[in-house]
Parts: C-alpha cells; sequence; structure tokens
C-alpha cells in the first residue's frame, strides 16, 4: 500500500445564491486504496478538526448503484475511468503530488445547493413527465404471459442500467439530457408494458426536457463516454424515431 | 398543424430540420463539385456547362431559391441551437477534458463536433465571399464578355482570393467531418449493421469534397490558368468580335 500527497482544488459555495469560489487544500498520507469519496471524508475529517467547514458532496451506496455520487474530477464526469461512478473510482488511479480539480456538475438546469451538491430533480420532473407504465395493481402476472424477444428484453435491459446520475448532462457541452431521456424512454418503448402509453410519453417527456432548460444534441458522443452505466448513443437514435413517429401520428 | 410546428421547434425538432437541410446542402455540394470539376476538362467543356445551366430560365432560379432557403433555414437554427446550448451550460467548468480521446474506442475522438457554430460561421463568410465574386460580381468584378472559364481562371489567379478559398474549403470539409454522420443520427438512422459505413462514407465524403473544391485554388497557386486570365481563350475570339460590334 503506497500513500499519496495531493493538493485538492475544490469549489466551495455556501448556498444557491451565495458567491462560489476554488479553495485549494493539501491532504497527506491518503491510501491509493481508498475510493475517491474516502479520500473526500479524511478531507473533511481534517476540515473538521481545523474547525473548519466540510465539503458537502452527494453520496449514497457507494457501490455504483444509486447515482447519487457525482463530481467533475479535472475536467471529467466520474473522473478519468470508463464505466465508473465517483464512488468506484479509486485513488489508486492517481499519483503522488497531483493536483485535482474537483467541480460540481454545471448545467443551468442543476443548480448548486452547496459546494459540490447539485439539484437534479430536473430529471425527476422528466420521469414524472411519463417515464412510467401505468399498470392495475394486483398479484403479478405470469411471466410468460407476455412474449418479448430476446434482443428488445437485451436492448431494454442496457437502457435501464441507468442510474440518473447525470454526467450525460455534465459532460456534454450543450448540458444536454438526451441521453438520459433516450435511455428512459427506450426502455419502456421496446418492451409490451410500455406500448400503450408510448405516444404522449415521448412527448410529455421531452417537451419537459426543453422546459427545465438543457440543451439539444450536437451528437459529440461525449455523454457515452462519461456514462458510468455504459448506455450506448443508440438510445438517442431511438429518441428521435419515438418522437417523429409520436408527433406524425399523435391525435393532438 | 400547430402540433407540428411545436414539435419542430423543440430541441429534437430542430436537430432534424438541420439534418435534413445539411445533407440537402450535401447534395448540391455534389452537384456543384461535378460542375466545376469541368475546370480540368477545358475551357470550351467548362463554358458549355455553364452556358447550358445558365439558360435554364425557369429550372434554375427555382433551384436557387431552394437552395438558398435550406441555407437559411440551416444557419439561422444553427445560430439558435448554438445560443440555447450555451445558454444551458450557465456557468463554465473550470476545467474540461473529453472522455471520447481519453478512455473509449468507440468512435475516433471527434474535434469537428466541437466547432460546428464556428466553422459554420467561416463557411458563412467563405459563401459571401464566393457569392460577391460569381454570383453578384460585386467583388473584383471583371470584363463582362469574359467568358465563364476565364472569370474564374481570373478570380482564382488572385493570390489573396487564393489563400481564401483554401481555407474555406477545407473548413467546409472539417464542417462535414462531423456533421455528414452526424445529420443520420439527428434522423435517427443509428443500426448496428449500416451506422459503421455512414461514418466511413461520411469521412470519405468529407475529404473528398474538401480536396475537390480545395484543388481549384491549388490549381490556380500552381499557374494552371496562366495566360487564360485575360482575353477570352481562343475559341471564343473568333465568335466574340461580331457580338462586340453591333451591327450597322
Ligand atoms: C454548404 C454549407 C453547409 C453544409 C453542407 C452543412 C452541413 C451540415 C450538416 C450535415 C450538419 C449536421 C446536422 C446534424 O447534426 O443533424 C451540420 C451541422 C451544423 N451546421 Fe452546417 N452546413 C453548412 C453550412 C453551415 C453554416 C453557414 C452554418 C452557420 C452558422 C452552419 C452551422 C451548423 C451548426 C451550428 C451545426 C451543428 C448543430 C448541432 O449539432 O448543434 N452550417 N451542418
Ligand atoms: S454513491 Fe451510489 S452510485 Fe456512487
Amino acid at each position: 500500500m503506497s500513500e499519496l500527497n495531493l493538493t485538492l482544488k475544490v469549489w466551495r459555495q455556501a448556498a444557491h445564491d451565495a458567491e462560489g469560489e476554488f479553495k485549494t487544500y493539501r491532504l497527506n498520507g491518503v491510501s491509493t486504496e481508498m475510493s475517491f469519496l474516502e479520500m473526500l471524508d479524511v478531507l473533511n475529517e481534517q476540515l473538521i478538526a481545523e474547525n473548519e467547514e466540510p465539503v458537502a458532496f452527494d453520496h449514497d451506496c457507494r457501490e455504483g448503484i444509486c447515482g447519487m455520487c457525482s463530481l467533475m474530477i479535472n475536467g471529467q464526469a466520474h473522473g478519468p475511468d470508463n464505466e465508473t461512478t465517483t464512488c468506484q473510482l479509486h485513488m489508486r488511479r492517481f499519483r503522488d503530488g497531483d493536483t485535482i480539480v474537483i467541480e460540481p456538475w454545471r448545467a443551468r438546469a442543476f443548480p448548486v445547493v452547496r459546494d459540490l451538491v447539485v439539484d437534479r430533480s430536473a430529471l425527476d420532473r422528466v420521469i414524472a413527465a411519463g417515464g412510467y407504465v401505468s399498470v392495475n395493481c394486483g398479484s403479478a402476472q405470469d411471466a410468460n404471459a407476455l412474449p418479448v424477444p430476446k434482443q428488445d428484453a437485451d436492448k431494454a435491459m442496457d437502457a435501464a442500467a441507468c442510474i440518473g446520475c447525470g454526467a450525460c448532462v455534465a459532460a456534454c457541452k450543450n448540458a444536454s439530457a438526451m441521453l438520459f431521456v433516450g435511455a428512459k424512454v427506450s426502455q419502456m418503448a421496446l418492451l409490451p408494458q410500455g406500448k400503450p402509453e408510448r405516444t404522449a410519453r415521448v412527448l410529455n417527456m421531452v417537451a419537459r426536457m426543453d422546459a427545465e432548460g438543457f440543451g439539444a444534441c450536437t451528437n459529440t458522443a461525449e455523454c457515452e463516454a462519461a456514462c458510468p452505466a455504459a448506455i450506448s448513443l443508440s438510445n438517442i437514435a431511438r429518441l428521435n424515431r419515438e418522437y417523429f413517429k409520436a408527433v406524425l401520428t399523435s391525435p393532438r | 398543424m400547430t402540433s407540428l410546428i411545436r414539435a419542430l421547434s423543440s430541441t429534437i425538432g430542430k436537430k432534424l430540420l438541420m439534418g435534413i437541410t445539411g445533407l440537402a446542402l450535401c447534395g448540391f455540394l455534389v452537384v456543384h463539385l461535378s460542375g466545376n470539376l469541368l475546370l480540368y476538362v477545358g475551357a470550351e467543356q467548362y463554358d458549355a456547362y455553364a452556358h447550358a445551366l445558365h439558360s435554364q430560365t425557369i429550372l434554375l432560379p427555382i433551384a436557387e431559391t431552394g437552395l438558398f432557403l435550406l441555407l437559411i433555414l440551416h444557419i439561422a437554427l444553427g445560430v439558435i441551437t448554438a445560443r440555447e446550448n450555451w445558454a444551458a451550460r450557465d456557468v463554465r467548468y473550470e476545467k474540461k477534458k473529453s472522455k471520447v480521446v481519453e478512455t473509449t474506442s468507440k468512435g475516433a475522438p471527434n474535434v469537428a463536433s466541437k466547432w460546428m457554430f464556428l466553422t459554420g460561421i467561416i463557411v458563412l463568410m467563405f459563401l459571401l465571399v464566393h457569392l460577391g465574386h460569381f454570383k453578384l460580381g460585386v467583388i473584383s468584378p471583371g470584363d463582362p464578355d469574359a467568358t465563364e472559364f476565364a472569370n474564374a481562371a481570373r478570380i482564382l489567379s488572385q493570390g489573396f482570393t487564393q489563400l481564401v478559398y483554401l481555407a474555406g474549403t477545407l473548413v467546409l470539409g472539417f464542417h462535414l467531418l462531423h456533421g455528414f454522420q452526424s445529420a443520420f443520427q439527428s434522423l435517427g438512422i443509428n443500426h448496428p449493421k449500416y451506422t459503421k459505413g455512414i461514418k466511413i462514407f461520411g469521412f470519405i465524403f468529407a475529404v473528398t469534397i474538401a480536396l475537390g473544391f480545395a484543388s481549384f485554388p491549388v490549381l490556380g497557386l500552381m499557374g494552371y490558368f496562366s495566360g487564360n486570365t485575360g482575353s477570352p481563350p481562343a475559341a471564343e475570339s473568333v465568335e466574340a468580335p461580331p457580338a462586340e460590334t453591333p451591327p450597322g
């Protein structure tokens, strides 16, 4: 086990409407076996010991499945690794003496709450606009009652891997949420359960996405590269198709 | 109808229109390049083509109007989406690094996609100069009786113009390096069987368009037109005098 001495340049902002600024901290003796968030825990212990406010950052499961952690690490969403959340990023990825710049997700639709915490409820509102299926409650029907081709089930499953962390928005030069919305529309459009509400779903979710102030898609593929769940760009193309189809065939 | 207009003004609708207009403009580029490749064949053939084109008194104005509308729509949407996209990221990052370049093997690092607005504006400025030369005749107007070949030869022999045309056409190629395949994705066309082919074709298309058009100022640079720039070429000089001396 080796140890790192790091310089951290961290965005500090006391509240949403407060002026923010970068503060530089020295952190010594960081174990390479720590996760990135554990390294921030150590920083916070140090800050508390010095009677300073600890750095606020989002996290929950710390095992890469909940989508709560975020952070722009040296200009990359969730840091340098592919298909990895910040909580699963390890300090062995860094070198002794490194300077690490840590920023919150930046998007007009993601206002900063405090320090590195941003409000991602714009994504929840997009889901509330149609990212669900309405089903009757009661006992679940037989699993084989609805035949689903294996290929479709696989594609729907791949889309459903989205953990809604917002890295796609953070990495996109346009702060576009197209990969997120593409995944959420695709996972239902591909399955029979999603068919009844298919048209209204895509129209309402796209309208909400635009109203929240996310940008358009330039197809730069930065989102796909930043996505910890490996959501593919083909979901954006499917979103486009779903949208055109819905526009042309919707009763309204 | 209103729902259709609303849909086309959504972020997805605007990109659909940009893709369609962009590809239609690509179609024009093919026709335009093919016609101008006659510069290589000879003055006579080039002038015959120009004459045939300009004698289309009905079709040509219709085509030109359509082309103009496509371009205006593409530019207007380009400016509108660019502004909205900038607004969507109200605070810039202190540090930003591409992860496409860093970690993925899924696609070549797509630098061109980050510069679409700037390359678009440069192409627009080049287009204005180009139209000023060949359509409106307001920039460096020549002898009105000169043949089309002589006129092109004269303009393409000017040192500074050569640079402008070289830069303009190469930047257009850079715009298309991303633009061509991007338009298909915007149209919802992404399929494991075809997308790779579309990307390869788009690359070849962009390079062909750029090198094809850029070769004309290069011809000028290499002195291909010297001797052809002043008076009309020999073939025309036989017919020219009657036109210049009115009967009686
Ligand atoms: C012959 C001229 C031109 C051709 C053939 C052309 C072609 C294209 C194509 C095929 C695309 C891809 C569309 C998509 O991703 O759906 C595109 C995108 C774009 N074009 Fe052009 N273009 C031309 C001129 C211009 C001009 C003059 C501008 C001036 C502003 C411009 C601005 C843009 C912008 C900003 C985009 C990117 C939009 C985005 O993805 O966010 N283009 N162009
Ligand atoms: S904390 Fe749950 S994904 Fe990182």
